[in-house]
């Protein structure tokens, strides 16, 4: 990715973002009037967005799904086995939010379980550090016990230590088209220490002034 | 159309650590296999678990926190013409999304087309009450707002008064939320950076 | 007795008002009298049409906002909660037309508000809390005599006959210095209400659009916002946010003596945890010592903003007054400051402020204010407030502190005095106002209490 400089009057970078704001004005040409709106008004701070294009595009995390930075999306939706979704509302219930095993795979930002569709459908969506294939890998190792009584509440889920359990994740899973990450940067480990340090200097600070 | 659990009105949990277990057991009774052994290998980390004091409450109206981030989920159908458009919209931004770094509480937020392109799952984890904000929303960023849910079916616009109860009608709430480092807001992250940064300077200074 | 004008040092150039003044209640626009005396009268409707009879006969007497830039001696205001209007009859489809934190009543949103703990409505003073308190009528007076006469009129009409009853009486008053129980000037600074016609006074900001304090009008989004149902209900009516505190001056002056070893040092301490001086002097225009002809200066006293003290290096990003009103203080989070403002009535009530007082007894003494907190949607910027500047302060990066003057301390809470070359935290930081009680209301314009007053039924 080039540099930015100072100035962003460079022809090539202005031509770049010309043709992204000739894009954008087709795409939104049968849009709404308020969205048609939205978008001139829009269009300065697009346009500075543009030019000044940080280095945080997205990338693959894998296999399947994208990443900014460190930090990686997995998104699945699929059906509940049957009883699947009322055996698991309970299990979530009785965990109050509590999974240990969550801390022990060291790379898992956040995730939720969602029911949809009147409890027929499953929505898994997490945030994790790395790649997508070493992420399974780590469930399968670390916990997979806690995996296999959580998802057997998916239709046909085969098994954490199954052979075909990736192939099922890549049915159900679906990429995120867009993904903004706060700190792309800063993995699980990473936030840990800084706690670690930020701690160490409201204390070193505190007894300065004592 | 989308389940609205009353996760605000959950029952309070006065069940024993050996209660929550023999509940377990019964609920997987007619388990897949996988579940039930599961279940019986990994007993004593569900022990734990189970005996653990609540992590979970209420985003507010709808959704779920933990300590000080919160889940928002919603399901949105597309209008006509609105997953290319959005989709082309995402692929210019190219990951670059400063309306959320100026909101300043976003820690993430995805952006998944789901059923066929039909409808936009948006799912983000955030920072306190979403509802305290909206207005705020509609009057520092209304176009970035408007750009992408002008795309979504009946998105009355940020600046009708009734955007709030639009997003509350299509929000599903999680069953169940689960943030590593639940009291590190975005804001105190950002403190911690740079406090970092200047310790790493201090050190090599002195080294 | 000082004319509005004269009280805020004669110089209030008035435009044209293009709100109906004549139907808002006169305490939603007119400022505190200096000095000031009133009561606040609580009450409970036991039956309808008698509660409708006594708005009947009490609404004349009612103030509004006419000329409320000249002179007047006395305004009674009153509000009535959910559970008032629902024992005064109003009709179903109008009680639902009310949003949710108004009805179910303060008490029931403490999870919103954060009032848990010592602040928990279990705790508070009766009838608070009891879903009892139907109707507040305050009496507002600028001298003892014309108090205890506006009081006599509205006691007659509760007096007169069954069916509405007393739950409470609190006195309150103005106090040597106009000083609150902790002994500081208050009530400074307050919004600019676009066409509410008065010049905005310095350093009040830029003027606000009415409908943000007054239902009816266009609001900041251009639309007003939502209004309850009928029309003529809703009209020029407003939210009253009604809060009781009680101040534990013994444990000020005891976190005083403990963080500080001179008397100079304390009131810096003091000052560092208001933002202002006790004169109502600004840290960020005094940032040394107090001024009290600034504090008294009413063109001068409120007339700055932080674009010189970004770091809080004069007045704290954790202190008080920049809590309830940040201005141009960068925040960690996108806000549009004018949508969270508030009209603030305060009332000081119990004995004056003494800087000796060091006992837990004297803690325990009923001394404090009670305020009104007035704006078209009061429930949701009250609770804004509480969740977001009062409660924590990660809205200006400084993660779980609280608001040192009414922010409810947990042990070991800790209050940040920015510094050079290090910034100083205070440790053990104690909760210095308690809530005692309060109530949501809402305050009816003078056409909609007679409309109320006339419902059949």
């Amino acid at each position: 990715m080039a540099t930015q400089t100072a100035t962003p009057t460079k022809p090539k970078q202005d031509s770049a973002v010309e043709q992204k704001i000739q894009e954008l004005r087709t795409l939104f040409a049968d849009a709404p009037e308020m969205a048609k709106t939205g978008l001139e008004h829009a269009l300065p701070s697009l346009m500075s967005q543009a030019a000044e294009a940080q280095a945080s595009e997205t990338e693959s995390a894998g296999r399947i799904g994208i990443r900014q930075g460190t930090v990686s999306e997995l998104t699945v939706i699929a059906p509940f086995a049957p009883g699947g979704a009322k055996r698991l509302r309970a299990v979530l219930r009785l965990l109050n939010g509590n999974f240990s095993g969550g801390r022990k795979v060291g790379t898992l930002h956040n995730m939720r379980f969602v029911f949809v569709d009147n409890d027929t459908r499953f929505l898994f969506a997490t945030a994790y550090d790395g790649q997508w294939d070493p992420y399974i890998d780590d469930f399968a190792t670390k916990i997979p016990d806690e995996m296999d009584v959580i998802f057997s509440a998916f239709e046909g889920w085969p098994g954490i230590h199954s052979p075909k359990v990736k192939d099922w994740i890549v049915k159900h899973q679906i990429p995120a088209e867009g993904w903004y990450v706060a700190h792309p940067d800063l993995s699980v480990a990473e936030a840990g220490r800084l706690k670690h340090i930020g701690k160490a200097v409201d204390e070193f600070l505190d007894k300065l002034n004592e | 159309m989308p389940t609205q659990t009353a996760t605000a009105n959950r029952p309070k949990q006065s069940l024993t650590v050996d209660e929550k277990i023999q509940k377990m057991r019964e609920l997987y009774a007619d388990a897949p296999e996988i579940g039930k052994t599961a279940l019986e290998n990994g007993l004593p980390t569900l022990t734990q678990a189970l005996a653990a004091p609540s992590a979970e409450q209420t985003a507010g109206r709808i959704g779920l926190r933990q300590g000080k981030v919160s889940e928002l989920c919603v399901f949105l159908p597309f209008v006509k013409g609105g997953a290319k458009r959005l989709r082309g919209f995402l692929q210019l931004l190219e990951g670059n999304f400063r309306a959320a770094d100026a909101v300043g509480t976003v820690h993430d937020m995805r952006f998944v087309f789901v059923d066929n392109d039909t409808k936009l799952l948006f799912a983000t984890a955030y920072d306190g009450d979403f509802d305290e904000y909206i207005d705020d929303f509609a009057a520092k960023i209304p176009n970035a707002m408007d750009l992408w849910l002008c795309n979504c079916e009946g998105y009355p616009g940020m600046r009708s008064g009734k955007a709030k109860e639009w997003i509350f009608d299509h929000q599903i709430a999680a069953e169940a939320w689960y943030v590593n480092s639940p009291n590190l807001t975005a804001a105190e992250t950002r403190r911690l950076e740079k406090v970092g940064k200047a310790v790493e300077e201090l050190l090599d200074k002195i080294g | 007795m000082l004319s509005v004008k004269e009280s805020v040092g004669g110089q209030l150039g008035t435009r044209a008002p293009t709100l109906d003044l004549d139907e808002i209640q006169a305490i939603v626009l007119r400022p505190r009298p200096a000095p000031y005396f009133g009561t606040h009268v609580l009450l409970r409707i036991d039956d309808a049409e008698a509660g409708r009879e006594f708005l009947r006969r009490l609404t004349p007497h009612i103030g509004s906002s006419a000329h409320w830039w000249s002179a007047a001696h006395t305004w009674l205001a009153i509000g009535i909660s959910y559970a008032g209007l629902e024992a005064l009859g109003l009709p179903q489809d109008s009680l639902q037309s009310f949003p949710e934190a108004f009805r179910v009543g303060m008490a029931a949103r403490a999870r919103e508000l954060r009032d848990q703990g010592v602040n928990d409505p279990k705790h508070w003073d009766a009838p608070f809390g009891t879903g009892q308190v139907h109707i507040g009528v305050s009496a507002l007076s600028d001298s003892e005599e014309n108090w205890r006469r506006a009081l006599k009129i509205a006691r007659e009409q509760y007096e007169a006959f069954s069916g509405v009853s007393v739950l409470r009486s609190q006195d309150f008053g103005f106090q040597p210095g106009d000083l609150n129980p902790l002994g500081y000037k208050d009530g400074i600074d307050q919004p600019a209400i676009e066409g509410s016609g008065a010049e905005p006074l310095p350093g009040q900001g830029p003027v606000i659009k009415a409908g943000e304090f007054i239902l009816g009008y266009p609001g900041e989004a251009g639309v007003p916002l939502p209004m309850p149902q009928p029309d003529i209900l809703g009209r020029n009516s407003t939210y009253v946010g009604f809060r009781k505190y009680q101040s534990r001056v013994g444990a000020f002056n005891r976190f005083l003596r403990a963080h500080g070893s001179t008397e100079e040092e304390r009131e810096l301490l003091a000052a560092k945890l208001v933002g202002r001086w006790r004169s109502g002097a600004p840290l960020t225009l005094a940032p040394e010592a107090d001024d009290a002809v600034l504090g008294a200066d009413a063109q001068r006293n409120n007339d700055f903003d932080y674009a010189n003290d970004v770091r809080g290096l004069k007045a704290p990003l954790g202190c008080h007054i920049r809590r309830m009103n940040p201005r141009d203080t960068q925040l960690t989070r996108l806000t549009d400051v004018n949508l969270h403002r508030l009209i603030r009535r305060g009332t000081t009530y119990g004995p004056p402020y003494d800087p000796n007082a060091v006992s837990t007894e004297a803690d325990e003494i009923p001394r404090g204010a009670i305020f009104m907190f007035i704006s078209a949607k009061a429930m949701a910027t009250m609770e804004f407030l509480q969740q977001e500047w009062i409660d924590e302060g990660n809205f200006v990066g400084l993660g779980e502190e609280r608001d040192p003057i009414i922010g409810r301390q947990e042990e070991g809470a800790s209050f940040t005095i920015p510094h050079e070359p290090v910034r100083r935290r205070v440790h053990g930081i104690d909760t210095f106002n308690v809530l005692r009680g309060g109530e949501y209301f809402f305050m009816p314009s003078i056409s909609a209490l007679t409309w109320i007053a006339n419902l059949s039924g």
